[in-house]
């Protein structure tokens, strides 16, 4: 029951060693019903607003895309099975990010007046966006599916791998940044326009096989354009076997997360001041 | 600072322990700096520059033994709860708790706004690592001990501060825990809610529930603890008995209140004072209030007549209390030199309250018209009480006497 605590270092002090992994685990699930409730309460199409955004990007880009500047070369389905498949992954990422920037504000008070692991606010909060687009997504592929476009459900036996290491690696991101945005506010004003550069340098809305052959090595060393590629492959082609480059890719998620966490443990213990 | 629990209480039936801790905070005076913050925390470094919240504070506390922090504003109580609760660490020193500790720091403390007081029940248990159906059972007493009806499903930030100390005390209260810091909370709230917590607090302390209590209120600070921390500036200024160390605090708080009128007159000609000698009778340092005290003053003056001499008794910060003159009572100087004579009064069976005084003696003319010299010599009325004010008055209570 007792602990011991170095100079200047504590553990958790208000309850004793054992339950700290369990208390972090009962907070991560209070925050998280907290996160996916706040965001459909008080909004009158519930959940369902989940779906919305991504579907009209979705519309916006099939119009621009298809009747504007008629790309081509985009694999088996029609334009839009290419761009869902590989839209909603990002989106996961781009949400999660932003979202989890700021995360730390919305629960200063606590963090100013109650002893908790901090980095809860952080699982919770990447966890709740991951949940939530995840089901839109599955909603956006059986849809796909039904009205014909060649979905291979059978590939989701690698896609939800492949979402689980993109969620490890933006949470090691979202500690990073989140932690940095504590004491210096401009990281979520630098995220926004970043992210969206990052969005048009990954091949989304256009295959890789359109890129300048000058620009290819640029565009295919971004490890998100190896994950929609990836992901496409499962779901339009059903190529599900494993390759050498997923293991690199598990190895990049779980550094992003060390790293990450590594950076917000750091920093923490100096949140109550600034938050 | 060697705390007097430190040494003899065995290890076993410490709860607390507090060794060496101090606190800085970072000072930001740039934007640059914060980038350079950033990068020293980083690096496991020390801000560069930095505010010391809190420095070599040393104390512990065992099971049952109550104690109070009393300081002014700024002077590191909140930061010592904090740390004490977990909030944060220590730059430097040894923090040792054993068992659950639970706070009340400031209104609302561990709540979160936006949930209703029910979600706000759950991240409670959830922040001490309870499932919810551990804390299941004990929701219905917190809701009926916080007693705010249909509002427990309204957001925290929709209540008033009394209904949020009601709701936080209940939380408290249900969790059972070993420590219970409060940081003065128990000064909002109504009567009868204030009632309730004084009659829980009591319960607690009678079943060996140990108190960490930050307070402006002596009384307080006296009728629930035994030992008292006093913080000035980041440091212990005094830790001792709750009385003691309330005493010293209203004595400083009195002195520096005061006044210092000068009104040391230099007219040609005047009557002064040239010795005032206080004399606790019974060979103590302080003053007895039975033993009373010797005063002896000595009063120069410039034409050879006999002067009169003014004696009195003011509080600390120049409240005064009590005053006569030689020549009110009939009284006169002895001559003890061409020019100067001395008066020696005596005074017993003080009916003041232990604490800080002056003694305060005056030079008059002759007439006893005019004052002309001033001189106080400070005094320390020995023993502790619970009683208010400067003074007791005999008094006497009827009907039958209370039990325990």
């Amino acid at each position: 029951m007792s602990q011991s605590i170095p100079d200047a270092t504590r553990a958790i002090a208000a309850t004793p060693q054992g339950a700290s992994s369990r208390r972090l685990f009962a907070l991560w699930r209070n925050f998280f019903s907290r996160e996916v409730r706040q965001r459909y309460l008080g909004s009158v199409t519930g959940l369902a607003w989940a779906l919305v955004h991504p579907l009209a990007l979705l519309a916006v880009y099939h119009f621009v895309f298809t009747k504007i500047f008629r790309v081509g070369n985009f694999g088996p389905g029609s334009f839009l099975a290419f761009v869902a498949v590989a839209l909603w992954p990002w989106l996961a990422a781009q949400e999660a990010l932003q979202r989890g920037v700021t995360s730390l504000a919305s629960y200063a008070g606590l963090i100013r007046k109650a002893a908790f692991p901090h980095e809860a606010i952080i699982y919770a909060s990447v966890a709740a966006t991951f949940a939530l687009q995840f089901a839109g997504y599955l909603v956006v592929l059986v849809a796909l599916a039904v009205l014909g476009e060649p979905i291979r459900l059978e590939g989701l036996l690698l896609a939800v791998p492949l979402w689980l290491v993109l969620m490890v690696a933006v949470t090691g991101l979202a500690l990073a940044l989140a932690s940095l945005q504590v004491f210096v506010r401009d990281v979520e004003h630098v995220l926004m326009p970043v992210l969206m550069m990052l969005m048009y340098l990954t091949p989304i809305l256009y295959p890789l096989t359109v890129v300048p052959r000058n620009f290819l090595p640029w565009v295919a060393a971004n490890p998100v354009s190896w994950l929609v590629t990836r992901m496409r492959d499962a779901l339009l082609e059903g190529r599900i076997a494993p390759q050498w480059s997923d293991a690199v890719a598990v190895a990049i998620a779980l550094a992003l997360f060390a790293g990450g966490l590594w950076m917000f443990r750091r920093l923490s213990p100096y949140f109550e001041d600034f938050v | 600072m060697s705390p007097p629990l430190a040494a003899d209480a065995g290890a076993a039936s410490r709860l607390l322990v507090l060794d060496g801790v101090g606190k800085d905070y970072p000072k930001l005076a740039t934007r640059g700096g914060r980038l350079r913050l950033v990068a020293n925390l980083l690096r496991g470094r020390a801000a560069s520059e930095s505010f010391r919240a809190l420095d070599d504070v040393s104390f512990a506390m065992r099971r049952g033994q109550s104690l109070a922090v009393v300081g002014e504003n700024g002077a590191g109580k909140s930061t010592l709860l904090k740390i004490v609760a977990g909030v944060i660490r220590p730059t430097r020193g040894r923090v040792e708790v054993k068992g659950r500790v639970a706070a009340l720091l400031e209104l609302g403390s561990g709540f979160h706004p936006e949930y209703t007081g029910y979600a706000n029940i759950e991240l409670a248990a959830a922040l001490l690592g309870l499932d919810p159906g551990e804390i299941a059972g004990r929701r219905e007493a917190i809701v009926e001990f916080a007693d705010i009806g249909p509002h427990i499903h309204d957001p925290i930030k929709t209540y008033s501060s009394g209904m949020v100390v009601r709701l936080g005390f209940a939380i408290a209260t249900a969790l059972a825990p070993d420590v219970l810091i409060t940081d003065e909370v128990l000064a909002v709230g109504d009567e009868s809610f204030q009632k309730k917590c004084i009659a829980w607090m009591e319960k607690y302390l009678e079943g060996g529930g140990t108190l960490l209590l930050c307070s402006h209120s002596m009384y307080h600070v006296q009728k629930l603890c035994a030992h008292a921390l006093w913080l000035d500036h980041g440091r212990v200024r005094l830790y001792d008995e709750a009385a003691i160390v309330a005493r010293e605090y209203l004595a400083f708080h009195e002195a520096k209140s005061t006044q210092h009128r000068e009104f040391r007159q230099q007219v040609l000609g005047d009557y002064q004072v040239t010795s005032l000698g206080l004399t606790p009778r019974g060979g103590r340092v302080e003053v007895d209030p039975v033993q009373g005290f010797d005063v002896v003053v000595e009063i120069r003056s410039p034409d050879a007549r006999p002067p009169v001499c003014a004696v009195g008794v003011v509080r600390a910060d120049g409240t005064p209390i009590f005053g006569t003159t030689s020549e009110v009572d009939g009284a006169r100087g002895v001559k003890v030199a061409a020019d100067t004579y001395a008066f020696s009064v005596t005074f017993r069976d003080l009916p003041l309250q232990p604490g800080h005084y002056l003694l305060r003696a005056h030079a008059m003319d002759p007439e006893g018209m005019r004052l002309f010299d001033h001189h106080e010599t400070p005094f320390v009325v020995a023993g502790t009480t619970r009683e208010l004010g400067y003074t007791h008055l005999p008094h006497e209570w009827h009907g039958q006497r209370g039990g325990a």
